[in-house]
């Protein structure tokens, strides 16, 4: 009698364990919270906000002629090549930099206040100078976003340059390696976790960078289409973008760390 | 030789901040006045804005939406932040989207908020709060996750209360983590706050910068860019100087 009540029981218990297995997975609970955010989200805005303000329903509306939208397509382009370039031209020069001050004490001593300073210097404050110098184009959007990721990456590859083991510059010299091979060979390697935590922190200012210099130039960008989408209250078209600048910023994010786990494992942080 | 190696280290600080002073001097004679300004001049305008106290009332206007912002954010943030440190579900469920929201740029934001809430301070303060708060709670909540769950047993079969509980463990854990989300908001607030200033309705130093580049009065405006970088300068090494404080309440490295 006691092993039937038990056989009987068997699956509702499975069942109740199985629904609370359910209910408290990871995956489940991030889906409830994205779908009760998004439909406070549409609430809030139903009731007490104007009709353009952008909503999850109108954005989802729009969503797919703004992707394919020529316009926006261009906007995204631009924004994001300006961006790699940038960033690009901000490593070469940033790494230059961080590893002549990281290992010759007199260029430390001499950049060590502008690096610091700048690199505390919000880049918006820059804008109407740069813009000064360059004018209202492209070059100026260019100019920030070199402004914005050299500092970060100067900054910490001179601090993975300064803690290069002493034993493996050593090593290096005891095999008589020249000093060019040194740096190239040991130094850098060993800084480069730092570098890419530099890269990291420069790969965000370099968007908001970017997103602020074509507010403040008006040049074709995911930026200005914000600005002229938001002027014409037309939010749910600019908030693709808002979208976009998101995706490019995680999916950017995954790719660092991705970089980190295949090819610099001893970096690992958890 | 010992002496000359405690001497040496100021000599080419002092060297290259001299060098870098004639170098902003020299420049000038280089190119014309809507290019640059000779540092003498530089300070000129500032001793001059200084003294006729336009300096000051826009730097307290700066700092009042800045704080305002800061303060808020940290309110919000850190609170809330050591709450998804006790409830593990609202963490799980909620952690995602605060990372995502770290990683959005919120400039992105102002035109909607200028569309949506016009001039006035109110908007500033938001985009302040907003450059601010994400990255408290994204490092508090970093913090809870890497909390031990043998403290909370511990602490449960000592029967704490549930305040004893926030007051011992929760608090003291996720401090120092909080505190490098603080120093992170810190320096993000203030990029928020010059975006304000240039993007919603002009005041502060933001104005004074955008004022010195429309009247082509280059020396107002390195003056106006002057004095955020030593604000930015100080406010780094304010925001270093707590963390550091509260680091040492990590405990065992991780």
């Amino acid at each position: 009698m006691i092993s039937g009540q038990a056989v009987f029981d068997r699956p509702a218990a499975g069942f109740a364990a199985a629904a609370g297995r359910l209910l408290g997975s990871p995956l489940f609970l991030r889906a409830a919270a994205g779908i009760a955010l998004l439909l406070a989200w549409e609430g809030v805005v139903r009731a007490f906000a104007p009709a353009y303000v952008a909503r999850p329903t109108g954005i989802a509306r729009v969503f797919v002629n703004v992707i394919g939208n020529e316009q926006f397509l261009a906007a995204a382009a631009a924004t994001l090549s300006a961006v790699l370039e940038g960033l690009a031209m901000a490593i070469v020069l940033g790494t230059a930099v961080g590893l002549a001050m990281g290992r010759v004490a007199v260029v430390e001593r001499s950049l060590r206040y502008y690096v610091n300073s700048l690199f505390a210097t919000p880049m918006v404050a820059i804008l109407p100078l740069v813009t000064l110098w360059f004018g209202y184009n492209a070059d100026a959007r260019l100019a920030v976003i070199v402004f914005a990721g050299f500092f970060s990456i100067a900054v910490n590859t001179c601090d993975g340059a300064r803690s290069v083991p002493h034993e493996y510059l050593e090593v290096a010299r005891s095999f008589r390696a020249r000093p060019l091979a040194a740096l190239l060979d040991v130094v850098l390697p060993s800084s480069l976790p730092y570098l890419i935590a530099g890269l990291r922190l420069a790969a965000g200012r370099a968007l908001v960078a970017s997103v602020v210099a074509e507010f403040f130039i008006s040049i074709p960008g995911l930026g200005y289409y914000i600005l002229f989408n938001s002027r014409t209250f037309k939010h749910n078209e600019a908030f693709v973008a808002v979208i976009a600048l998101v995706v490019v910023g995680v999916s950017f994010e995954a790719l660092l760390n991705w970089i980190t786990r295949r090819y610099l494992p001893w970096a690992r942080r958890d | 030789m010992g002496s000359e190696a405690r001497w040496s280290p100021y000599v080419t600080v002092i060297l290259s901040l001299l060098a870098g002073a004639a170098a902003w001097e020299i420049a000038a004679q280089f190119t014309t006045r809507a290019f640059w300004a000779p540092l003498s001049e530089t300070l000129g305008s500032l001793a001059e804005s200084a003294s006729s106290g336009v300096l000051v009332r826009q730097a307290t206007s700066s700092l009042q939406l800045y704080v305002s912002g800061l303060a808020l954010a940290i309110l919000v943030g850190a609170p809330f932040g050591v709450l998804l440190a006790r409830v593990r579900w609202l963490r799980v469920a909620l952690e995602s989207y605060i990372m995502m929201l770290y990683a959005t740029p919120m400039v992105a934001l102002i035109p909607f908020i200028l569309s949506m809430m016009g001039y006035g301070f109110a908007p500033k303060v938001l985009v302040v709060f907003l450059f601010a708060v994400f990255p408290i709670l994204y490092n508090t909540v970093e913090g809870a996750r890497s909390i031990r769950p043998e403290l909370i047993e511990v602490a449960h079969a000592f029967r704490s209360s549930e305040w004893e509980l926030w007051r011992d463990v929760l608090i003291p854990y996720t401090l120092p983590f909080t505190m490098t989300g603080i120093r992170q908001a810190i320096a993000r607030g203030l990029v928020g706050m010059v975006a304000a200033e240039f993007f919603l309705s002009p005041s502060g130093l933001g104005q004074m910068i955008m004022m010195g580049s429309q009247n082509f009065d280059t020396a107002g405006l390195l003056a106006a860019i002057l004095v955020i970088v030593v604000l930015g300068v100080a406010l780094m090494d304010f925001g270093c100087y707590i963390e550091e404080r509260f680091a040492s309440w990590r405990g065992y490295s991780r």
